[in-house]
């Protein structure tokens, strides 16, 4: 499958994030370059210390860059101050984190809303409610995180960041503390919420099998992207991984 | 172990120092009320033995009346006794001394020394004299029936200086003389910030008390034989029907250092309950961080127990580092409570009560005490949650979460619920009828089954309190409500402290109201006057008799009538009894007559309160014997009885039976009835400057009068309001570290609720309105349990003569508002740390 459009969701600009100072200086990104597209789900794959993480964090508005800039929606980032950022966090854009998603004193139905609630914002019930149905949780809402299992928890995850209709959903290896069949689930999810609600998806994983579900991988290792890959399977996600020493 | 302790400790500083601070605070005041207590001692008794330095024998009257409140009434000395003893061999010098109520009134027509309860104001004799208690600091000792010295502080507080006219009012009137010289007593300017006029013996006895009188003689020896045996031999020669007994000045010295000691304890009581009371609000937040602690630590704590730790090695840890942080805490607690010392001190002396500075008093004792206390208090409250860190299953490694479990058991809700029924039980019986002794412990009862239930409550009480936070501040209101109540043990240890502090404020709030209360009602019916002249000096001295009749006669009053107070024996105890002028009284003082008019007063005869005629079984008609303060006996006839005791107290006579004696004759006030018809200003503006002749004495209208007499309860309250505020800083510092270290916990929450879009604005405000919610469900309880505990107090003192309960309804409103302050004040530090917390480091944080 080849985007539907070219119009560009977010871009990192020669980004480049350092640690430290001097002889201890370490690079985590070296001059990163890269377009996430609209109604695209790309996949950002690397071995651990890649710096993969560090870039969905650069351009999610979370880490500061030492150079470069994270673009989203057309605004600079680094332009921004602390309130606009977090503003913009909360209206343009939806997480997904691996785990520890949910306020525990929430319930589902909260927790899904808190982007929107903290923006003092009823948002669209007709999308809200589309959303609970495409990620099965009507029977669920009125449960705290503690009463739910993993795999809905993390459904109520990836409710609450399609809830806001964001921009753009960054997601931290959000199948990496589930088992393979829930892992399953919560993907296909994220791919009928590109397909089916139009969303743009950017996933952060290291298993070959999830970065499948996506159009589009790029891959990272040592601060720099190595290369990329449209239309991918888990066999030829597999196959470049050990051509670039993965 | 050991090591892992120390090693635990010190790798976290912050919450070392957190935990000490609780400590610091509960031991710094009780170290710092002990030092206080025992400077005043040891400069009061520096005074008197410095004072006494030169005197080897003191001769004084044998007949003495001591009544309530410590107040001794002792009879005079004949002043040609002084020649007898100035003969004897073995005497250098003696000099007489008279110490009576003399006020000097200053430049502005005011009289120096303080209002109210404040130190005396004396007359006293200055002369030369080898023992003498006065030393001049300028000027020379007045001499003849015109000239005065008086003390260096009042000099200093009036701009008076040598060459001056100076007016002074003693019970014979007031008089003007010429200021000779100033001053000192001992090596301080005045002793313990009392006023002194000083006069020659002659003029002293006849302008302070009567001619020929004086109060004692005091006796320098020449050294040639002991004082003791001095003391015997002026005994000796004395004539028995002076009544005199002769005391060494050691004796002397010692007597009057044990009265101003009792006088001091009973303060230094005071000061010592109430910082104990601060300990034991502070045990409750020591216990909350440890309690906290080991919560937090549990992951910690179940590591050790996985790789072989046993359950006793986890809780020793813990202890040790108890006993580390009661040492430092308490050893700091020393420090800092001398400091606060001298801030009382200085405090004393900013009010204008001058004491010595020999300095601080800081006893081993003190110093010892203290770091043991707070040790021992430490460890106590570390006992409980070092055994609940050992109990931690090693599996608990392995948990993602370490969340307290917070489900409080069934057996928590029977002892809590037994113990209030068991409280409530002893109340109810004493109000049947048992003894009022039992009181205290039904209210400890109470008080403990409250606390005991305070994690079962705590949270649908802070759930409750919540609602308008989460209605009107949205989803971050919300937030804060279902954080209050999320660990309803956390939740109810931190609203502890606030609840005892909140329960004694509103107590002792709603005693003093029921106490004004009934202050108003008495003078409203038993004052009927429309003005009143007051004075400060009930005890020491008051108003002279001639005020009244002076008033008597301005054509603007219709009736003014003065009212006494004088000490006297009857069946050989104190009593105090009321002097009326029975022929103004009615109509301007209403005692309630029963049967009788107030013409059947005669000198000879006594009114009785009806309860007392009752409750000793004296009717109409008895007859009875009673003591003067010049210690002359009368036979008085009771020729009535009367309803209000709660002014004019148990004993009524008429004022003309004491004008001819040796007994101080003063009012305590003049009650006025002014003619009717006349404008307001005109009478007062007459009144006033009546009144100002005598240089004392307040003129206030009858609404200003009786809010006087109920203001007077607010200075107590005052004094106790300050106390607990000991209380009140602890909890509140409890609140901070709870808060703090709820928000180390919850970083993970609050990094994934910055990184979907909560701003730092709404971090603050949902820790805020935890704050609040947490202090206003401590606050909550503890009105309703003050309010019980008010309640019982003043039935309590039915006996004493409070009859009816007020609730404080203003005050309680404005605690309301303060606890509300104070959790919002509480929320500043950790909602500002809450909004440092670093997003990424908060999310990665596994």
């Amino acid at each position: 499958m080849t985007p539907q459009t070219t119009t560009i969701a977010a871009s990192a600009i020669s980004v480049t994030k350092e640690y430290g100072s001097g002889e201890d200086k370490v690079f985590a990104l070296r001059d990163v370059s890269v377009d996430f597209y609209e109604g695209q789900f790309t996949a950002i794959m690397g071995p651990s210390g890649s710096g993969k993480s560090t870039l969905m964090h650069c351009i999610a508005g979370l880490d500061e860059l030492s150079s470069g800039s994270a673009i989203i929606d057309g605004t600079d980032l680094s332009s921004l101050k602390d309130k606009e950022l977090t503003e913009l966090r909360r209206e343009k854009i939806g997480f997904v984190f691996q785990s520890f998603n949910l306020v525990p004193t929430l319930t589902a139905n909260e927790n899904i809303r808190l982007p929107l609630m903290l923006g003092n914002n009823k948002g669209d019930e007709e999308w809200i409610q589309k959303v609970i149905d495409t990620v099965h949780l009507q029977d669920r809402l009125t449960h705290r995180p503690s009463e739910l299992s993993g795999g809905q928890q993390q459904r109520v995850a990836v409710a609450r960041a399609l809830a806001s209709q964001p921009h753009i959903i960054f997601a931290d290896e959000p199948t990496g503390n589930l088992d393979s069949i829930t892992g399953a689930e919560i993907l296909t999810f994220m791919r009928k919420a590109v397909d089916d609600l139009g969303q743009t998806i950017v996933m952060v994983t290291h298993d070959p099998v999830a970065a499948a579900y996506a159009d589009r991988i790029i891959f990272l290792a040592d601060g720099h992207i190595v290369n990329e890959m449209t239309e991918p399977t888990a066999d030829r996600v597999l196959d470049l991984m050990k051509s670039i020493g993965h | 172990m050991f090591r892992i302790a120390l090693k635990g400790i010190l790798g976290r500083k912050a919450r070392l120092i957190l935990t000490s601070l609780a400590v610091i605070l509960g031991t710094s005041f009780l170290a710092g009320t002990s030092v206080f207590s025992d400077t005043l001692n040891r400069t009061f008794d520096n005074l008197f033995s410095d004072v006494f330095k030169n005197v080897d024998a003191y001769v004084r009257s044998t007949q003495v009346i001591e009544a309530d409140f410590g107040l001794e009434e002792r009879q005079r000395i004949t002043s040609d006794l002084v020649a007898i003893v100035e003969k004897m061999p073995g005497v250098r010098d003696a000099s007489p001394d008279i110490q009576a109520f003399a006020r000097i009134i200053g430049k502005d027509g005011k009289p120096l020394g303080s209002d109210g309860q404040g130190p005396p104001t004396f007359g006293s004799i200055g002369e030369e004299f080898a023992g003498a208690l006065w030393d001049t600091a300028e000027g020379k000792w007045p001499v003849g029936p015109n000239e005065v010295a008086i003390d260096e502080a009042s000099a200093k507080a009036g701009k008076y200086v040598i060459g001056d006219s100076v007016k002074v009012v003693a019970q014979s009137g007031s008089r003007t003389f010429t200021l000779v010289g100033i001053a000192s007593y001992g090596d301080v300017r005045s002793p313990g910030g009392a006023t002194f006029a000083l006069f020659d013996s002659i003029t002293a006895a006849e302008f302070l008390t009567k001619p020929g009188y004086i109060d004692a003689i005091l006796i320098s020896g020449d050294g040639s034989v002991s004082d003791t045996k001095l003391s015997a031999a002026i005994q000796a020669a004395l004539p028995a029907t002076a009544k005199t007994e002769t005391l060494t000045g050691a004796e002397i010295t010692a007597e009057t250092q044990d009265q101003i000691g009792s006088a001091l304890d009973f303060f230094g009581i005071l000061l010592q309950t109430f910082s104990f009371i601060a300990l034991g609000v502070g045990c409750f937040v020591i216990y909350n961080v440890f309690s906290i602690s080991a919560a937090q630590r549990q992951r910690e704590n179940a590591l050790l127990r996985a790789i072989g730790a046993s359950r006793k090695q986890i809780t020793r840890a813990m202890l040790i580092e108890a006993i580390v942080v009661g040492l430092v805490g308490s050893i700091v607690g020393v420090v800092a409570g001398i400091g606060l010392s001298s801030g009382l001190s200085a405090l004393l002396r900013a009010l204008n009560i001058d004491i010595p500075s020999s300095g601080l008093v800081v006893s081993q004792n003190t110093v010892t005490s203290t770091i043991f206390i707070g040790l021992i208090v430490t460890v106590l409250s570390a006992i409980l949650p070092a055994r609940r860190a050992g109990k931690v299953p090693p599996l608990a490694a392995m948990r993602a979460t370490a969340l307290e479990i917070a489900e409080p058991g069934r057996k928590r809700l029977y002892v809590g619920l037994g113990s209030i029924a068991l409280g409530l039980a002893i109340i109810v019986a004493v109000v049947v009828g048992a003894s009022n002794t039992y009181l205290g412990l039904g209210i400890l009862f109470v008080f403990i089954g409250t606390i005991v239930l305070g994690p079962i409550i705590s949270r649908p009480v802070a759930l409750f309190l919540g609602r308008p936070a989460a209605r009107f501040r949205g989803i971050t209101g919300a937030m804060a409500r279902q954080n209050s109540a999320r660990n309803p043990k956390r939740t109810s240890r931190t609203a502890s402290p606030v609840l005892i502090g909140v329960a004694l404020v509103t107590a002792v709030t709603a005693l003093a109201a029921s106490i004004k209360g009934q202050i108003d009602d008495v003078f409203t019916v038993q004052f009927k006057g429309d003005y009143a002249v007051t004075t400060d000096n009930q005890f020491t001295g008051g108003l002279s008799p001639s005020l009244a009749l002076d008033l008597n006669n301005l054509p603007e009053v219709e009736k003014a009538s003065g009212i006494g107070l004088i000490t006297v024996k009857l069946n050989d105890k104190g009593q105090y009894f009321t002097t009326i002028d029975p022929r103004t009284v009615e109509g301007v003082f209403d005692i309630g007559l029963i049967n009788a008019k107030y013409s059947d007063l005669t000198t000879n005869s006594i009114f009785l309160s009806e309860s007392y005629s009752i409750r000793k079984k004296i009717p109409m008609g008895s007859e009875v014997k009673i003591t003067l303060g010049d210690a002359t006996q009368r036979k008085l006839t009771v020729r009535g009885l009367y309803e209000f005791d709660e002014l004019a107290g148990n004993f009524v006579v008429n004022r003309a039976m004491i004008a001819k004696s040796l007994v101080n004759n003063f009012d305590i006030g003049v009650y006025i009835v002014a003619k009717k018809g006349l404008p307001d200003e005109e009478v007062r503006g007459t009144l006033e400057k009546a009144v100002k002749k005598y240089g004392q004495g307040t003129l206030l209208s009858k609404s200003e009068y009786i809010n006087k007499q109920s203001g007077q309860v607010n200075q107590l309250l005052g004094l106790i309001y300050g106390l607990l505020m000991l209380s009140i800083v602890i909890a509140f510092v409890g609140i901070i570290i709870t808060l703090l270290l709820s928000v180390f916990e919850r970083q993970r929450e609050l990094g994934l609720l910055r990184a979907v879009g909560m701003t730092r604005s709404q971090v603050r405000t949902t820790v805020r309105w935890e704050s609040v919610i947490t202090s206003l469900l401590g606050a909550v309880l503890g009105i309703i349990l003050g309010i019980g505990l008010g309640w019982v107090i003043v039935f309590a003192l039915k006996d004493q003569g409070l009859t009816s309960f007020k609730l404080p309804i203003i005050p309680t409103i404005f605690i309301m508002i303060m606890s509300f302050i104070v959790g919002l004040f509480a929320a500043i530090y950790p909602a500002w740390r809450a909004t440092r917390v670093n997003i990424l480091d908060a999310l990665n944080t596994n």
